[in-house]
């Protein structure tokens, strides 16, 4: 294959039937959302081996994690998954916790619950929206995304950005949700089950959105554990497997909603699944904004409590206490824990090493982006070159995640 | 508020104790800061052999590979051993997780888990580049998210976090068929 690539012989013609056409997908190309790389041999318009190449958005995450304290590293977070950043932030801070010992208030509980199901909501609207686009349906593409930009207006309010949103902290929230926040969210609830009707009207049935995504990238319930598929993927396939349901964190057990799960493994009931979380996504939404509780959205652990503003300018205790956070840290003691949420793209686990310190002595991302890029390479064995991007938008694969 | 609820528990519990009791006779056992079980395995030649136990094991039936990696033990604080080798694991039958550890020295090939999931596959890849650990029987045992040019493994201790290494141009993507991978 390499003296192929090297030989410049080969003419149109042979090529033409040449069973052994190299093709080269991204890195950089529309398409291949991000910086994805899949190389494929084709014959004719059917690819018959691929092998993906990754690493292209490599920042040494996991290494500045090491270097930086605990509470420096929360913005590396909003960059694995930066369709999804809520999410991140809030996984992190939990595994922090869990090695501190660190039990957060009733408040900060439902703000960081509101949180991951906002960002399981928006994260979906790109996947579906994206997966429409690519295969041209633009119309779907414009009503999702006025919803995705309602939601990034209550994000910015929560915490003044839109995409990086750094909102957790450890033991509490950066800020309190604003007053507007119920009104916001009201306009949201209602909305999206609208539009989300109105996408099904134009896709679910429309003939070329179900000839271009029924029976194409089939992975069954066995491929998915083998691949370590977690997530709407593998619930499409039949996996009856959600960490929200099956191993609660916080008080998902105490609300009223169902897992998803399709049978099928296609890109069709991929998009079904997904069209469906986000309705459940939306009912856990409005009944988390109905239980609001009041209080503080800080612990009152003195280790991690980061001091008011106004007592840091009049105590001097205080000023060295803030001064010790944020220069030297928080001392976090020696241990370890691997938490794992249930991301919009499926498990995503940090695995915290602590030696004592402000810093790290480890911490191991499990990406869910990693294990369903692995699998794109098996599954895009057979199928043509239009159903690979049909494949690729459904998987929802977020380069900063797969290479961290 | 991050408690487990009581069945789960319980199921953990159980795991807990059916590991300590049946797979800890070698090793070391313990807990993490969520009491999940951490398994020592003495030799990493045991890990495939052990892994498929736990699989098989009814009472845990570990079948899901959670993730794969290492961290760097330089100071020796868990023991004698440059590396110490982890893999989590997810029972999807009792909804509860476990962790198998293994002290690795400097150059020591681990046997891979390919053969039992396929997931293994780029995650050891993964902790071959980092961690210049090898896997004895991997299919295709290069680096993955850095240029196969790069010299050195970033995630190990001495390597500094301003070191870099530029390239100027790309090499082509290898493709692993299977006739390949027999040679």
């Amino acid at each position: 294959m390499e003296t192929l690539l090297k030989n410049d012989l080969v003419t149109p013609l042979q090529d033409y039937y040449n069973p052994n056409v190299l093709l080269n997908l991204g890195p950089s190309h529309p398409a291949m959302h991000g910086t994805l790389r899949v190389m494929c041999r084709v014959n004719g318009e059917t690819i018959e081996d691929a092998s993906c190449e990754i690493g292209y958005l490599h920042r040494a995450i996991e290494k500045l994690a090491e270097n930086k304290t605990y509470h420096q590293w929360i913005v590396y977070t909003d960059r694995l998954n930066y369709c999804s950043a809520l999410a991140n932030n809030v996984g992190y801070v939990m595994a922090v916790e869990d090695v501190m010992g660190i039990t957060i208030t009733e408040r900060c509980m439902y703000i960081r619950m509101i949180c991951l199901e906002l960002a399981r909501v928006i994260d979906h609207i790109i996947c579906v929206a994206i997966n429409a686009l690519d295969l041209g349906a633009m119309t779907v593409f414009w009503m999702l995304y006025t919803w995705r930009e309602q939601a990034y207006t209550i994000i910015e309010g929560m915490c003044g950005m839109r995409l990086t949103t750094s909102y957790a902290r450890i033991g509490g929230m950066a800020y309190d949700l604003p007053e507007n926040f119920q009104a916001e969210m009201k306009i949201f609830l209602e909305g999206l089950p609208k539009t989300l009707d109105d996408v099904e009207k134009l896709l679910s049935a429309n003939r070329i959105w179900v000839d271009r995504t029924k029976d194409v990238g089939i992975l069954t319930a066995e491929e998915c554990l083998g691949f370590g598929l977690t997530g709407p993927v593998a619930r499409a396939s039949g996996v009856d497997q959600d960490l929200r349901r099956d191993r609660p964190y916080y008080n998902y057990s105490d609300l009223d909603w169902d897992v998803v799960v399709a049978t099928k493994g296609d890109v069709y009931d991929r998009y079904l699944v997904r069209m469906e979380e986000m309705r459940q996504s939306l009912k856990i939404l409005k009944q988390l904004c109905a239980k609001l509780p009041g209080g503080s959205i800080w612990t009152e652990d003195s280790r991690v409590l980061i001091p008011k503003k106004k007592d840091v300018y009049e105590k001097m205790e205080v000023l060295i206490h803030h001064f010790k956070i944020f220069m030297e840290g928080i001392d976090v003691p020696p241990g370890e824990s691997y938490r794992a949420i249930e991301a919009p793209n499926g498990e995503l686990g940090y695995y915290v090493v602590s030696r004592g310190g402000p810093k790290a002595w480890r911490i191991k991302i499990k990406s869910p982006s990693l294990a369903l890029f692995q699998s794109y390479e098996h599954s895009i064995k057979g199928a043509k070159i239009p159903d690979a991007i049909a494949i690729l938008g459904s998987l929802n694969i977020i380069a900063g995640e797969l290479d961290r | 508020m991050s408690r487990l609820l009581l069945k789960n528990r319980e199921a953990q519990d159980g795991i807990n104790g059916h590991l300590k009791q049946n797979y800890a006779q070698q090793g070391r056992y313990d807990e993490d800061a969520n009491q999940e079980g951490i398994l020592w395995l003495v030799s990493s030649g045991d890990l495939p052999e052990v892994v498929r136990k736990l699989r098989e094991d009814s009472s845990l039936a570990m079948d899901r590979l959670a993730d794969l990696s290492a961290y760097d033990n330089v100071d020796g604080v868990d023991g004698a051993g440059r590396f110490v080798f982890f893999i989590h694991l997810y029972s999807s039958k009792f909804h509860s997780r476990m962790r198998i550890k293994c002290l690795i020295a400097e150059g020591e090939e681990v046997p891979t888990l390919t053969g039992i999931w396929p997931m293994a596959n780029w995650l050891e890849r993964e902790c071959f580049d980092m961690f210049g650990i090898r896997f004895r029987g991997h299919p295709d045992m290069r680096r993955i998210l850095m240029d196969e040019r790069f010299e050195g493994h970033p995630l190990r201790k001495e390597y500094g976090l301003e070191a870099r290494q530029q390239f100027s141009d790309s090499l082509p993507i290898r493709m692993v068929t299977e006739n390949e991978v027999s040679k």
